[in-house]
């Protein structure tokens, strides 16, 4: 016993451990803006005219800010354990149903919900069903303990289906309001801080404040580290993965009002959004939190992974190696995660993405043979003679 | 001490055996040896190193020192090792066919399985044992006795020859007394064909009842190696609890227990327990003993509301409380620190301060439920010095104390808040003894500042050192309650095997 204390005592800080300034800017922390650095310099090099220009920047800050709204809406109920892979039906369908209700009955006699309301009212209905939306995945998770891969896999091609009852596919237009939204902007000193980017900082400062600063965000990591711990503590988890997974109903219902404005009818949109949030949410977890899904870790995984894309798109790739780039981006960053050094890191991230029963219950097999982990001789001399639970030494 | 038996030659040979885990030695010095034809019992209490030793004959541990050698061994004629262990290994959803099947496939590859051969096969093994059963049936439909034999049939499936070890590993601990019949025949029927037979057990009259020699094993030592003729039940108990060693301790009668009831709990049920009765007082420490499956291991989380049960009457501080459920344990005044510190005691990857302030963290926030950390680290600060956790970091991540000092953390979660009624599982399991007796003081402590402590633990020393009434559990029922000068540990031990009417020690 000595022993594992003597190693967990100095493999902390007295040993091997940087100074905090060391730790907080050491390439495991921010890895993503060394990441960024590098693309930075490569496609300066490459295509300086084009990737260079601040209209460029400006560009990327505003399109990606849904991207990133789209990836904290599978981030906070993924904080609670909970996948929400609905993500980009949801948000095709706010869109669909946002521009839909703003049609008048004339134009498109056939659609049901042509009410012809005024955007904000358009808004405030998407927003109501949009959290029902999320309140359904929720209740299909929490109540018929479905595991919420499958929960929200069903519940987004559900969204499809209705999306299609909704729209029709009818080509539709939008009004010069509704255009407007997305094109206001606070002028910053000749920056022009777009609607979008507004909205995804408000959004996310809440968010920010709501997981790292007050007792429901605290309850929400743990239960999505460890749910059945986290009962014994006192907390409700069922309830905390249900509202997180109104919670993302709630910001991907924003992202569809947005995008509605920002792209019209273009029900597409929400689905190319997914794998980009699932890479942010995982990269942005080796971030500055070692190991957790925080919102800035998000926020700058998505940047520097959109910068990556844009350099691309600026070198004259074709336009599908984006996927490519994602895909590679959404594997690369959770392998990075699982094996990104510390157990701390990778632990919360292998949590997340083992699926089996089996699987979860290797996992706390392998966490209890940890060296300052349960004596397992111990362990294994009390079950001496009475149980068998073959545990390993 | 050493055993004259020849029934047969010798088949293994095991001499001055040592196993060390750190802190502990499991075995010391064992040597055993085994005939053929003979059925040799190991039997031993918690921890005597039965386990250890079957692992190491399994490969599954190495050991430290000694040598295991298979005398009658030869090249046309290797003896063979053959293990079934207590949960039998066979796959539920299955049929027998399947299960005897997963160990020698009849077909190799992707050829086609004959099913009609197979069938006859798994007939042919399983009527050795008595009556053939439907062999097409999911496992799981089956008897557990059924079960017993399939796992048996399988380990004896493809001998070469009838000369080989088998390692029977708590066979009947889920057997009915008519069902141990059968399996008993079965095994006697092996050793007559000339197998050499190792019998783990803590039963005590199955195993005078089978043994030809009976090995005692106490504190990782052999204490006895005795024929079955030599020894009678008392001699054996003698052996198993090494009664005198410890006939001088014996519970407490220095706890300032108060007349006020804490915990009133009337004609409680649920998972495999039923019918328990208990009053806890302010001040007291209550033990729950008996062995696995007694319903031991149940009762905390039961009487925690975390595992749904009924009560015709449960009080806490003589307030009805009846929709159980950990939060609302917690706010009536319960703490829970259960066995299972990684999977259930606590947020592994959370540091030490997120930890112990989970149950609680109104009294560490201000408006709107904004956590005020530096409020929360002064307090954690101070419960970490209290309960000398090593090292003294909130900051650390729980998965990284060791063993002792999680536990120790778990206690401060626990204790923070003073709790009426302090349910504690296994509290010093996989401590080291510096932290034991920190956690025992913390535990004597908890009770002095008028909580009521229930203590469930599987080592009966724990339960004398700490309660001043242990409740003995025998299938799912409270079936002893010891205190004064009953309490010692091998009354704990004989309520717990349901020997206590005979153990006239």
């Amino acid at each position: 016993m000595k022993k594992t204390e003597a190693i967990a005592t100095v493999g902390l800080a007295d040993g091997k451990a940087p100074s905090q300034w060391g730790r907080l800017f050491g390439f495991q922390n921010i890895s993503a803006v060394y990441l960024f650095v590098a693309i930075f310099i490569i496609f300066a090099i490459w295509v300086p005219q084009t990737f260079l220009k601040p209209q460029t920047w400006a560009n990327l800050l505003d399109t990606q800010s849904l991207v990133v709204l789209a990836a904290l809406a599978v981030m906070v109920p993924l904080v609670t354990g909970v996948f929400n892979l609905a993500v980009g039906a949801e948000i095709s369908f706010a869109l669909m149903l946002s521009t839909t209700l703003q049609q008048t009955a004339q134009d498109q006699p056939n659609l049901l919900l042509a009410l012809g309301l005024p955007w904000w009212a358009a808004a405030i209905v998407v927003l109501i069903v949009a959290g029902l939306v999320g309140a359904f995945s929720g209740l299909i998770v929490t109540r018929l303990k479905i595991d919420s891969f499958i929960a929200t896999l069903g519940v987004a091609s559900i969204l499809a289906g209705v999306m299609y009852l909704v729209s029709q596919n009818k080509p539709l237009s939008i009004t010069l309001d509704y255009k407007a939204v997305t094109d206001l902007y606070l002028d910053l000193g000749g920056f022009r801080l777009k609607m979008a980017v507004i909205v995804l900082l408000f959004i996310a400062l809440i968010v920010w404040y709501i997981l790292e600063r007050t007792i429901i965000g605290r309850r929400m990591y743990a239960a999505g580290f460890n749910p059945d711990g986290a009962r014994l503590s006192g907390v409700n988890v069922d309830r905390l993965q249900f509202w997180g997974l109104v919670a993302a109903g709630l910001i991907a219902g924003v992202v569809g009002i947005l995008a509605g404005s920002k792209f019209s009818g273009n029900s597409t949109i929400g689905g190319t959004m997914l794998i980009p949030a699932l890479s942010a949410v995982f990269l942005g977890s080796t971030q500055f939190k070692g190991g957790r899904f925080n919102v800035w870790g998000t926020v700058v995984a998505l940047y520097v992974l959109a910068v990556g894309v844009q350099g691309l798109l600026l070198v004259q790739v074709p336009d599908v190696l984006s996927d490519f780039f994602y895909g590679i981006a959404l594997i690369g960053a959770v392998v990075l995660s699982r094996w990104g050094g510390g157990r701390r890191r990778f632990r919360a991230v292998r949590q997340a993405t083992t699926f089996t029963k089996d699987g979860k219950a290797a996992l706390i097999a392998e966490a209890e043979e940890e060296p300052s982990q349960l004596h397992p001789t111990e362990t294994a001399l009390k079950q001496d003679g009475i149980e068998d639970q073959g545990d390993r030494p | 001490m050493v055993a004259t038996t020849a029934t047969g030659e010798l088949l293994l040979q095991i001499t001055g055996m040592y196993k060390d885990f750190p802190g502990t030695r499991a075995l010391d010095d064992v040597s055993l040896e085994v005939r053929s034809g003979e059925i040799v019992a190991v039997v031993g209490h918690n921890g005597s190193g039965k386990s250890t030793l079957v692992k190491i004959l399994a490969g599954v541990y190495t050991k430290d020192a000694g040598e295991v050698v298979f005398p009658s061994s030869t090249d046309e004629e290797a003896t063979e090792l053959h293990i079934v262990h207590q949960d039998l290994g066979l796959s539920m959803p299955f049929n027998t066919i399947e299960n005897l099947g997963l160990v020698h496939q009849s077909a190799a590859g992707l050829a086609p399985l004959n099913k009609r051969r197979e069938r006859a096969r798994a007939i042919e093994l399983v009527s050795r044992f008595g009556e053939p059963f439907d062999v097409t049936v999911p496992v799981s439909g089956l008897a557990p006795a059924q079960r017993s034999i399939i796992g048996i049939a399988r380990a004896l499936d493809g001998w070469k020859h009838s000369r080989n070890i088998m390692i029977l590993d708590e066979p009947t601990e889920a057997l009915a007394a008519g069902e141990v019949e059968v399996l008993f025949d079965a095994v006697k029927k092996l050793a007559a064909d000339g197998a050499g037979i190792i019998f783990i057990s803590h039963r005590l009259d199955e195993v005078l009842d089978l043994a030809d020699r009976i090995v005692v094993l106490r504190n990782g030592q052999k204490v006895a190696d005795e024929r079955r003729e030599t020894v009678d039940h008392d001699r054996l108990v003698e052996f198993v609890t090494g009664a005198s060693a410890h006939e001088g301790e014996v519970g407490r009668t220095d706890l300032g227990m108060s007349d006020e009831v804490v915990l009133e709990v009337e004609n409680l049920a649920g998972a495999d327990i039923e019918d328990i009765d208990l009053t806890v007082r302010a001040g007291e420490i209550v033990g729950i003993a008996g062995v696995l499956g007694s319903g031991r291991e149940a009762l905390p989380a039961l009487l925690f509301g975390s595992i749904p049960g009924r009560a015709d009457r449960y009080q806490i501080a003589g307030k009805d409380y009846r929709r159980r459920s950990p939060r609302e344990s917690i706010r009536r005044g319960m703490a829970f620190v259960p066995g299972d510190r990684g999977k259930f005691g606590s947020i592994r990857p959370m540091t030490a301060r997120e930890n112990v302030t989970l149950p609680e963290l109104k009294s560490v926030s201000g408006a709107g439920g904004a956590i005020r950390v530096r409020r929360e680290r002064a307090q954690v600060q101070e419960l970490v010095a209290k309960y000398d956790v090593k090292p003294p970091r909130t900051e650390q991540v729980f998965s990284q104390f060791s063993g002792g000092n999680q536990q120790k953390v778990v206690f401060a979660k626990w204790l923070r808040n003073d709790p009426k009624v302090l349910l504690l599982e296994e509290p010093t399991q996989g401590v080291d003894i510096g932290a034991k007796q920190a956690l025992y003081n913390a535990i004597d402590a908890a009770a002095a500042g008028g909580a009521g402590v229930i203590v469930c633990s599987s080592e009966a020393k724990e339960l004398v050192r700490l309660c001043n009434r242990v409740l003995v559990m025998r299938g799912g029922r409270v079936a002893a309650e010891l205190s004064g000068e009953d309490l010692t540990e091998t009354r704990i031990v004989l309520e717990g095997y349901g020997l206590g009417n005979e153990g006239s020690l």
